[in-house]
Order: structure tokens, then C-alpha cells, then sequence
């Protein structure tokens, strides 16, 4: 494996470089050490010294079930500091594949060409093309593939990215070529687009999986993760027939489901944009409710989601792109969701970041509350760059300073996810204190705080969230560098054999001993690159808090605040 | 006319293709409304709805359960959910 550096300034180069000191690091390791180690933390995010880092994960490339995520790294335009947004699809695979550990973007043009870079075994070709400036990404896909051909995998920006707005998103095609999976935070696209880079095109005609170390040892390993993936009724029930949005009745009737910008912890509507009623159109409709988004998931919870007409819309809108441009704006229309996911995908924005910022503009007066055509129109106008879209596209933090919103659920500038700091404690300290702004995937405490797995922390109450947010942030950040699906962890938490099958599959493709205990290690090292770098970046202590008005403001029903003291956050990473 | 003490109303939701197998009456919004003795505990009303799949969560006012033997009161609202996540209770 080997780091392919694309240098943008001047005559755009690439050159393969061995691992050298990033050798044993992957996925989100290995973005976060290559930004914590050579990007400068004070400098611009989309000025030349920053870089954008696309990394398969150690399982990236080979037979290893759900091994498929790919991370994408950089310093945040969104939140000044470090950022790794990871996503599934098919560029993980096809990375590993093709034998490249890392891309690593540097540099910056200084014209406003716009550039696609092609990358099969033989060559990599960076090649000016301003026919494809500012297309959809959509219709991007569809051009690529005519060039290409359709045995390929795609890592593309929308116009949001090429307008270097902070809600931009990068796209990933799924196994039917679509630019349906994002790493959607931080505005990690905008940072693509600052290095004129429109589209990567991957293609691993003529390659074959990554070998293991220990073919045999690895195969029975494998065999028994996918065996515990499938009998855990997460994995094997829940996920594949509903989805992700399975949560939305359930964190609904918990009261944790943020409504009207984070107002109630009920939604009146929620059962009608619930993955029950997703999963009963999609099959009504000829969709697909049971689908992989990309090769070797076993776990199959995303799907095909049609229009009333019967043709294709959009995948299967996931719990938080329902609850954000849904629950959270008042709006209960399942299909008008689908398009504003849709629409999200096609100029490449970040769903949650955008749901967050109509929910703030709501609170401004811009739109009433419940007002899907109006959202609707308000993403289209940050697809089309207006002078509102542009404020829209930047996120809930800059949107609520340009109309003076009061209550902006922000940390580090990146807006909550779909889960009430108030009625779940454990994950109002993950967003507090993860180095990657509120994130709900940084630390889960949903899996224990609410759906009991791998045990039990009250959710209502404050006693035991900061040793649960650290234990699953350091678990976490490892399971972010093997380029597994974080929903595994369900299965890992219940199920000591599944863990086992995991690190067995490690050793056997390494040759390496690793124990729960180097996992641990493993982790706080992944955390400790990314805390260096915000700490140089300007980062203290009171970066790591919630806004105010969640220790202010009880939410119903359960009429509690956010009651983790500031001195217990504060001992989240003193291990 | 006040309403003997010894009955109670419960409002039951199921979510997730979890069904009682038994005939209630239901409010506006398709939950069941299970009028029972006082003093039944969440596992006595499991075995009263009857319900066509197990395991599941129980949601009792908002609080995830971990005691089926808890007693059940006048007004209470219970979720009944498929099995999306481990530790489940039956």
C-alpha cells in the first residue's frame, strides 16, 4: 500500500510515496495523522497549505465483510479544527484495491480551472475539463460514466463544494454509480474545492483483493464475524428491514427526538416519516428497502427509495437526514424529505448540517415552521449560489449569526445530530467534547443510553456519561481506521466472540497480535493526533461545551437540562 | 358516575409489524386502549395483548423498562418496539 500525493499548485503531479511513519495506520488513523502532522493548525482551510486526505480503512480492498468505509480528512472550514468524515460506497473497496493507502490533495490552483482526476493500476491522470464546473452531482455521474465507462467508483464534489461553502458535503457512488453516500461534516467538500478538484474516478479493472498474511486464519475469522453480524438482532432484524430510521419511533417515544430546533423531545408527525412507513413505500413502490451501499455489507440497511410515480428518487433517507430536514424543521411529509435528501446529494451538502440550518432559519422567521416547499426552495437556492443560498450553505452556526438567532445548536460550529443532549446525557458529551464538533457517531451513547446494548447508563441523568462517551470515543476512533461500518459496534458490545472475530481478522491479514488492550491504545492515539492538532489550532477547555440554552431550557416530556458539569467534561481525555 | 378503582386504561403502541393477536378498541391513532384490572404488572399485560412477535423493547411514559414486574397504573402509555437493539428484556 502506498500514499498517492496529488499536488494541485502549479502543473498539477502525482507521485506514489511509501507509508514510512503513517506504516500500521488506516482509515481515520491515518487522516488525522497526516493533517495533526503536516498541515499547518493556524492556517486557512481552503488556502494552499491545508490538504484533503481520502484514506480506505486497513480493511479496505479486501474479502472482510463491511470493510467498505472510506475516511476523508482535513482542517474544517466548519469547525477550524481537525476533521475526518467517513462515508460507505464503493471508493474504500476500489482504493484498497488498487493498492493506495491515502490520497492525499495539496496545494491549490491559482486560475479557476476545474480538474477530474482519473486512477486505474497503470496511471493517474490529472486532466483540466471546465465542461464539468458546477454540475450537479448527478449529472456529473452520468458523464463520467459515459467517459469511463460503469466498472468504476466515484469521489466527487457538487456546486456547493466548488463554491467552498462549509455545509459541503463528498460523494461517494454506491454499487449502482449513484453519489448517494456523503462524508457529509465538516465541510470536507469545500476543501475539495479549494483544490480545483471536481471528481476522482477510480477504476480497479484488472485487480484483486488485498491478501492476507494468513489466508486460512483470516477466511474462519471472517466467517465468524459475518455469523455474529447476522444472528445479533441489531445487525441481523432490525437494520436490514427498516433501516437507520427504525430509530425514529423509538428515540421519539424515549423524548429525545429534537423538534423545532431542539424545542420538544416529541414530534406529533414522527410515525408518519418513521422506517416502517420508508420500508412499506419502498416496497410498494418498487423500491428497495434492504440494500447494501457497497460491496461485502452483510448488515444491508440502506435502500432504494421511489417517488409516487414509481422511478427512482433517492436512496433510503437515513435516521438523521429524516430527523434533520423532518422532525427538526416541523415536517412530516416522508416524500418532500426524500426530495430534500435528494437535492442534498445532487449539490453535495451535508444533510444534517443543512436540516440544522432551515431549523435555525425557521427560528429566524425566514420560513414558518412545517414549511417543506419553502425548505425545498431554500436548497435550491444554496445549489444555485444566491446571495441567501451562500448563508444557508455555510451551516447553523454562520446562518444564525446573519439573522441573529439566539438558540443555535452548535459545537465548534458543527450543528447537533438527532439526539437531545437533554434526554440522552451520554451523547450531549460526545458532541461536547469530540474533536470533530457535536458527532453523534464519535461516541454512540444511544447503543447503551437508550437501546441497551453492551448495558445500561441512565439517560436522563448525568452519573457515568463521561467514562461512557471516552470508552466508546477511543472505541470508536479504532473502528473508524479499519474501515469497518460503525455498526458493527452493536454486535461487538453484545457479543465478545463477534470482537474477537474482528481482531483475529486483523492478525491474520497483518501478522500482527492485537489484543482489546492495543485497541484501547490504538484509539487514544487516533484521539490524541486529533487533539494535538485543535489544541495548536487554538482549541481550550471551553471549546468543549454545549450552548448554553441546553442548561437552561428543560425539554419535554421528561423536562430535564443538560446537567454534566463542566469539570466532568473536562476529565473526558485524562486517561 | 365515577369509574370503579379496580379497572384502569392503558395506551399501548406497537411499532415495527409487532401486533396483538387479540381484539381492543382503538383511539385516533390506531393504538390499542386496554381496559384491565388495577395492579397488573407489564408482564401479566404482555401476556393479556397477547403480542404475534418477541423479543422486544418496552417503553413505559417515555422510560425504557428493565422490570416487567413493575405495576402498571391508570393513564400509563407503553411502546412496544421490534428488536432493534441488544439486551432485550424477553
Amino acid at each position: 500500500m502506498k500514499i498517492l500525493r496529488i499536488n494541485m499548485s502549479g502543473n498539477p503531479t502525482a507521485k506514489f510515496e511509501e507509508l514510512g511513519e503513517y506504516e500500521g495506520l488506516g482509515g481515520r488513523a491515518l487522516t488525522s495523522a497526516v493533517i495533526s502532522k503536516e498541515v499547518d493548525p493556524l492556517c486557512h482551510p481552503l488556502s494552499a497549505d491545508n490538504k484533503l486526505v481520502i484514506a480506505p480503512g486497513l480493511l479496505g480492498g479486501t474479502a472482510a465483510a463491511m470493510s467498505g468505509r472510506v475516511s476523508v480528512g482535513c482542517k474544517s472550514p466548519l469547525t477550524g479544527g481537525i476533521k475526518e468524515a467517513n462515508a460507505g460506497g464503493q471508493a474504500g473497496q476500489v482504493l484498497g484495491r488498487l493498492g493506495i493507502a491515502a490520497i492525499v490533495l495539496e496545494g491549490k490552483p491559482e486560475g479557476n480551472d476545474t480538474y477530474k482526476v482519473y486512477i486505474n493500476k497503470d496511471e493517474v491522470r490529472i486532466e483540466k475539463d471546465n465542461s464539468i464546473k458546477m454540475l450537479p452531482n448527478y449529472d456529473l455521474i452520468d458523464r463520467m460514466k459515459k467517459e469511463y465507462g460503469e466498472k468504476i467508483a466515484c469521489v466527487s464534489i457538487g456546486p456547493a463544494g466548488e463554491m467552498k461553502l462549509s455545509g459541503a458535503s463528498v460523494a461517494i457512488t454506491d454499487m449502482e454509480l449513484r453519489p448517494t453516500r456523503h462524508a457529509g461534516r465538516g465541510g470536507v467538500g469545500a476543501v475539495m474545492g479549494s483544490k480545483g478538484v471536481k471528481v476522482i474516478v477510480l477504476d480497479d479493472t484488472g485487480t484483486t483483493p488485498r491478501q492476507p498474511k494468513d489466508a486460512e486464519a483470516f477466511k474462519d475469522a471472517n466467517k465468524r464475524f459475518v455469523a455474529g453480524l447476522q444472528k445479533h438482532p441489531v445487525t441481523g432484524q432490525g437494520l436490514p428491514a427498516y433501516g437507520t430510521n427504525v430509530l425514529t419511533n423509538i428515540i421519539n417515544e424515549v423524548g429525545a427526538y429534537p423538534t423545532y430546533n431542539f424545542k420538544e423531545g416529541r414530534f406529533q408527525g414522527a410515525r408518519k416519516i418513521s422506517g416502517e412507513v420508508e420500508a412499506e413505500l419502498e416496497k410498494q413502490r418498487g423500491g428497495n428497502p434492504t440494500h447494501g451501499c457497497h460491496r461485502g455489507c452483510v448488515i444491508r440497511c440502506s435502500g432504494i427509495y421511489h417517488d409516487k410515480d414509481g422511478h427512482y428518487l433517492t436512496k433510503q433517507p437515513e435516521y438523521e437526514t429524516v430527523w434533520a430536514l423532518g422532525g427538526n424543521c416541523g415536517i412530516d411529509d416522508i416524500d418532500k424529505i426524500a426530495m430534500m435528501d435528494f437535492l442534498c446529494d445532487n449539490y453535495g451538502l451535508d444533510t444534517i448540517e443543512m436540516g440544522a440550518t432551515i431549523a435555525v432559519a425557521m427560528e429566524a422567521g425566514i420560513l414558518k415552521w412545517g414549511d417543506a416547499d419553502g425548505a425545498i426552495n431554500l436548497l435550491h437556492e444554496v445549489g444555485k449560489g444566491t446571495p441567501l443560498g451562500r448563508i444557508i450553505g455555510n451551516g447553523a452556526a454562520f446562518t444564525g449569526r446573519a439573522f441573529a438567532v439566539e438558540r443555535v445548536p452548535v459545537v465548534k460550529g458543527q450543528a447537533l445530530p438527532a439526539y437531545d443532549p437533554r434526554a440522552v446525557q451520554g451523547i450531549g458529551v460526545t458532541y461536547a467534547t469530540s474533536p470533530m464538533g457535536a458527532d453523534h457517531t464519535a461516541g454512540y451513547s444511544i447503543a447503551l443510553n437508550v437501546l441497551k446494548t453492551g448495558g445500561f447508563v441512565d439517560p436522563l441523568k448525568p452519573e457515568g456519561q463521561v467514562d461512557l462517551s471516552r470508552n466508546l470515543q477511543i472505541a470508536t476512533a479504532f473502528i473508524d481506521s479499519t474501515g469497518m461500518c460503525l455498526f458493527i459496534a452493536f454486535a461487538l458490545l453484545d457479543q465478545p466472540e463477534t470482537n474477537q472475530a474482528l481482531l483475529d481478522m486483523l492478525n491474520a491479514f497483518y501478522g500482527w497480535n492485537m489484543t482489546d488492550k492495543d485497541v484501547v491504545e490504538y484509539g487514544k492515539k487516533v484521539l490524541k493526533f486529533e487533539r494535538d492538532f485543535n489544541t495548536r489550532a487554538g482549541f481550550t477547555k471551553q471549546h468543549d461545551r454545549l450552548p448554553r440554552f441546553f442548561y437552561k431550557e428543560p425539554i419535554p416530556p421528561h423536562n430535564v437540562v443538560f446537567q454534566v458539569k463542566d469539570e466532568e467534561l473536562d476529565q473526558l481525555f485524562n486517561w | 358516575m365515577q369509574a370503579p378503582e379496580a379497572f384502569m386504561k392503558l395506551t399501548v403502541k406497537l411499532f415495527g409489524g409487532i401486533k396483538s393477536t387479540k381484539d381492543f378498541p382503538k383511539n385516533e391513532e390506531g393504538d390499542l386502549i386496554v381496559e384491565l384490572p388495577s395492579e397488573i404488572s407489564v408482564a401479566e399485560l404482555i401476556d393479556e395483548l397477547s403480542l404475534n412477535k418477541k423479543p422486544f423493547i418496552v417503553v413505559l411514559n417515555g422510560v425504557i423498562l428493565h422490570d416487567l414486574a413493575i405495576k402498571l397504573k391508570d393513564g400509563d402509555k407503553l411502546s412496544f418496539f421490534p428488536p432493534i437493539a441488544g439486551g432485550l428484556l424477553n
